[in-house]
């Protein structure tokens, strides 16, 4: 964009705009943050205030006594890196054959897997858990992690950007005697990086956040994720707001600390997949 | 299909499965929500007095727990013993899941004339015993005892007439607020003053006329006087309000008494609990939980040895001290910690004549549609006497629609419609491909598309075709356990969801979700992108996270305080209204603004997702294309609708797609912050279609309403591709 010089009044009325829009969507995160350290008291009032007047770690420390943070954490983790990474690594090779490779009914295979994106997804869930239980697989990490390694939404995204990469390259490595394998593994995907990154967050984040699919596929509480240990200190009617505000930020932190490192990969990653959507 | 080889599986699952248990000395027992954690200090307690017991407790978070246990029945998995809420003992005597009590009841000491009437009611159904009852609640009056005492009231009034004049006298007594918390969709409350007015549910007909009327009549005046204010009820706007004073009056059960000790501890000494006024009779509402024994479990004898010790008079007390719970037992309430507490003895009054909902299977569907009848009489859109006429409709077409048992023509519909999908398939599958020829096929292509193609086919596909041919069945909570009561019933359920009320309501507003949700959060998502590549704005990185973190944030975070911005009595929006000189609005409350209200949070947790897509897209538009219309002398709009705006037309697109796909299955928010109320203005179908899924296990009928959906997504889909195809043309 052409250089364009801004009156001082302009320039203080955007700033102005953009500070309001940045308090408006962090208001509730920095709400949460900060009704975490609030006592009952001060949780319901009539004109709450930004900072607690009294500051208490009671939230943490009744969180932190009421459930076993390193087990549930330890789980979550599991299931989110595992998740992630397979589902990274199967869409990824489902997408270069969509976009690098010929085979026959490729492009109705692929219309295919895009119509079922419109069909909702909670009318798949009953049918999925008793295909996973004629397969054994209830109440284990296997029946928990293996129906999200594919994703249709994320094939699609790799297909976009993996159409976006000239042909010359590959015929090259072709040339050099370079495995269909080889090419995928040592071209495509550090090509791929931004967009890879892009997916890593949000596969990341949707199995950090699931709650009712690790709930109903594991029987033990010692394996339980954290989300659905967090759940559990909620009573019928009555709710701890400090503990529960507690819980959710260190839900969140670890989402949130994701998106920053994958920060800059991700701007990237997103445009070149949907630029030719 | 999946079923046939459930022995076989069940086999080899014991074979691989599970470490074997030492036999007969170990119980599996859920408990859910507080008393899941608390439930162990009483397995410890049994352990001790039966030595060589091991007793694995679990504890199950109520959000979820219902799905849970379903799941659990169906996957085998049930525990030996769990806890169950009261209203849910009928769906699990209809899937054939919890096991008669009577003969471990006819050997025992345990005497179970000592429970209150309202809380055998639910564990008894035709002449046998289905559980016990573990725990109870009911509702009372919560009142400010100094307000009562300013309107000139020492004593809460005790019949509905005396009531009302007392509510007219607090309202006149004080400068805003109401007398009285009623909330409109509330089933629960509506019940508890029809019972009182000597009204029946299910006997002989399904409600009684009459009494429906005067229920109706008598809550209808507190809301034309402008005593209390026509909306749903939310626990946590309570407590404020009732200390300041806003609502001065309201109902509750138990768990209110400690909420309010330890939140408004200012307000201790200053408020009261009174029993119900009464009508004709006394009722309120027998809620708890209860104690069943799964048919699965393996060892009967001592499961009934644990769940007589719970139910029994000497540990229900015990109980009272360690989780507040009031006890089923009315011995228990002799022990001193109960019967000296001053505010327990409105409940102890009540409880005596409290009342549980009938014993049928398809209750949490009869009440989803009293709270909607209820609601369209009090806000005065039908007469209570058309409100009774349709609600009692209402009611008899969903018991009618109960039990079936499939014919032996049902496996042959489906073996003909598993075998002709494959046929469809290959026939259109050839149809278009002849034209390739072989020899530019890449085998090693399989091999790629293997693995994710594979967790598709048997993850997603195959339960596509399944939930399909679900839609074309009866499949509800009678077949969730029980193959053999699954019927093929055609296009039922389509043709039963185009005259269905609530659905086309839902149909509706996922249309206005979309039409007005869409352009709002793809304009707004833009401008802000375009904000975000400005090159005036420093500290980029800064500014795209925040606009993100909404994205990221948990919904229950969101939730809590959204619904206080949209508080009305000291929300923030209605606080802005005030300043302005403008009258306080019902935002969740009132039927025009509830869904704009929804849709403005929904816009407001989701743009940062869009705005990043645009950001990155702003970014690859290639500099030079502005040097050379800049040199031309362009000024900054031209650059905007000559350069800017063509270039994002492909992302613009998928952006447009992507989010007209997730606003027609808009559901999180109407979920959480009003349930689909009030009058249906906010229900969408996915909600919708949640409820009648999840909470009333008609199966078949909530998937015919996925594939409504679909097709309906699948046009507009279509459309856009269409209109980006002729635009396409224009540049």
């Amino acid at each position: 964009m052409a250089t364009v010089r801004h009156s001082p009044a302009y320039k203080f009325a955007f700033y102005a705009f953009m500070l309001a829009s940045v308090v408006i969507t962090l208001f509730p995160f920095v709400w949460m943050l900060s009704t975490s350290f609030k006592s009952p008291g001060e949780i319901f009032t009539k004109t709450p205030t930004i900072l607690p007047q009294l500051w208490t770690l009671a939230g943490y420390r009744n969180l932190f006594a009421a459930v076993n943070m390193g087990l549930h954490l330890f789980n979550s983790v599991i299931y989110a890196v595992s998740i992630t990474v397979l589902s990274v690594l199967f869409n990824a090779m489902a997408a270069y054959a969509f976009a690098k490779l010929k085979f026959p009914g490729r492009e109705k295979l692929f219309a295919l897997l895009l119509v079922t994106m419109m069909v909702p997804g909670q009318v798949t869930m009953l049918p999925v858990f008793l295909i996973l239980k004629s397969m054994g697989l209830l109440n284990s990490y296997a029946g928990l992690v293996l129906p999200g390694t594919a994703a249709v939404f994320a094939i699609f995204m790799l297909r976009q950007f993996m159409a976006e990469i000239p042909e010359e390259i590959l015929e090259a490595a072709r040339i050099d005697g370079f495995s269909e394998f080889a090419i995928f593994w040592r071209i495509m995907l550090p090509l791929c990086k931004p967009i890879i990154a892009t997916l890593t967050v949000f596969s990341f984040i949707g199995a950090w956040n699931d709650f009712l699919w690790p709930l109903i596929i594991m029987l033990r509480e010692d394996k339980y994720t954290l989300p659905v240990a967090l759940a559990g200190l909620n009573g019928q009617y009555n709710t701890d707001w400090g503990l529960l505000m507690a819980g959710a930020v260190v839900v969140v932190l670890p989402a949130v600390l994701i998106f920053l490192l994958a920060q800059k990969h991700y701007i990237k990653g997103i445009a070149a997949g949907a630029v030719k959507g | 299909m999946i079923f046939k080889h459930k022995v076989f599986y069940a086999a080899l699952l014991l074979c691989l499965g599970r470490a074997p248990v030492a036999a007969g000395q170990q119980l599996n027992v859920w408990a859910i929500g507080a008393e899941g954690k608390l439930i162990r200090q009483a397995a410890e307690l049994f352990e001790a007095r039966n030595p060589g017991v091991k007793i694995v407790t679990q504890g199950i978070p109520w959000t979820g727990a219902h799905e849970k246990l379903v799941t659990a029945v169906v996957g085998d998995m049930a525990p030996d013993i769990s806890q169950l809420g009261t209203t849910w003992m009928p769906e699990f005597r209809a899937m054939n899941a919890i096991e008669p009590l009577d003969g471990f009841i006819k050997s025992s000491k345990l005497d179970t004339a000592d429970f209150f009437p309202g809380a055998r009611d639910s564990n008894f159904y035709q002449g046998k015993w289905y559980g016990l009852p573990w725990y109870v609640d009911t509702r009372v009056m919560y009142y400010r005892k100094d307000l009562a005492a300013k309107a000139g009231y020492k004593n809460f009034p005790a019949d509905w007439e005396g009531f009302y004049k007392f509510a007219k006298a607090l309202k006149a007594s004080k400068h805003e607020g109401y007398a009285f918390a009623l909330p409109t969709n509330d089933w629960q409350i509506f019940l508890m003053f029809y019972w009182q007015n000597g009204g029946e549910l299910l006997k002989d007909s399904p409600l009684t006329a009459g009494k429906f009327e005067g229920a109706i009549n008598y809550l209808k005046r507190f809301f034309d006087e402008d005593l209390a204010p026509l909306e749903g009820g939310n626990d946590t706007d309570l407590l404020t309000a009732f200390e300041s004073g806003y609502y001065p009056v309201f109902i509750s059960g138990p768990w209110m008494i400690s909420q309010l000790e330890t939140s408004k501890p200012l307000l201790n000494g200053r408020w009261a609990t009174a029993p119900l006024p009464a009508g004709e009779r006394r009722a309120s509402f027998m809620g708890g939980c209860n104690l069943v024994m799964f048919k699965s479990s393996p060892n009967k004898a001592l499961a009934w040895k644990f769940m007589e010790f719970l139910a029994g008079p000497e540990m229900q007390a015990r109980w009272y001290a360690l989780s507040g719970d009031l006890p089923a037992s009315r011995k228990a309430w002799l022990a001193p910690a109960l019967a000296r507490n001053p505010q327990l003895s409105a409940f102890r009054l009540e409880l005596d004549t409290a009342k549980a909902p009938p014993q049928v299977a398809e209750w949490e569907n009869i009440a989803g549609n009293i709270n909607d009848a209820v609601e369209e009489a009090v806000f005065g859109r039908i007469t209570p006497q058309a409100a009774r006429e349709k609600l009692s409709a209402r009611i008899e077409k969903i018991l009618a629609k109960s039990e079936r048992q499939q014919s032996p023509a049902f496996k042959i519909y489906l073996a003909l419609f598993l075998f002709l999908i494959p046929v469809c398939a290959v026939a259109l599958h050839l149809r278009g491909t002849r034209a390739l020829t072989r020899s530019k096929y890449q085998p090693i292509a399989v091999l790629f598309l293997l693995p994710a193609v594979l967790i598709l086919a048997v993850f997603l596909f195959i339960p596509i075709v399944a939930s399909f041919i679900a839609s074309m069945t009866n499949w509800n909570m009678y077949g969730v356990n029980d193959w053999t009561k699954v019927v093929f019933i055609g296009l039922e359920n389509y043709s039963g969801l185009l005259r269905d009320p609530v659905f086309l309501a839902g149909l509706r507003n996922t249309l206005l979700f979309a039409f007005i949700g869409v352009p709002v959060s793809v304009t707004l998502s833009l401008a802000m992108a375009l904000a975000l590549n400005a090159q005036l704005l420093k500290a980029k990185a800064f500014f795209r996270v925040a606009y993100f973190i909404p994205v990221i944030t948990t919904m229950v975070a969101v939730a809590m305080i959204w619904r206080w911005l949209y508080n009305p009595e000291f929300g923030l929006f209605n606080l802005a209204l005030g300043y302005a000189g403008l009258p306080a609005q019902g935002w969740l409350s009132n039927r025009w603004l509830a869904l704009p209200s929804l849709i403005l949070m929904a816009v407001w947790k989701g743009f940062g997702y869009n705005t990043i897509i645009f950001v990155a897209a702003l970014q690859s538009i290639p500099e030079s294309l502005y040097e050379s219309i800049a040199l031309d002398g362009a000024s900054t709009r031209q650059e905007f609708w000559y350069i800017t705006l063509p270039m994002l037309r492909n992302t613009a697109f998928f952006v447009i797609v992507m989010t007209t796909i997730g606003y027609l299955q808009f559901f999180a928010e109407p979920y959480i912050m009003t349930g689909g109320g009030p009058l249906n203005s906010t229900m969408s179908v996915v909600l919708y279609m949640y409820q009648q899924g999840f909470k009333f296990y008609n199966l078949g009928y909530a998937s015919a309403m996925a594939y409504i959906l679909f097709g309906l997504i699948f046009a507009f889909t279509a459309v856009q591709f269409r209109v980006q195809k002729k635009l396409e043309g224009n540049f």
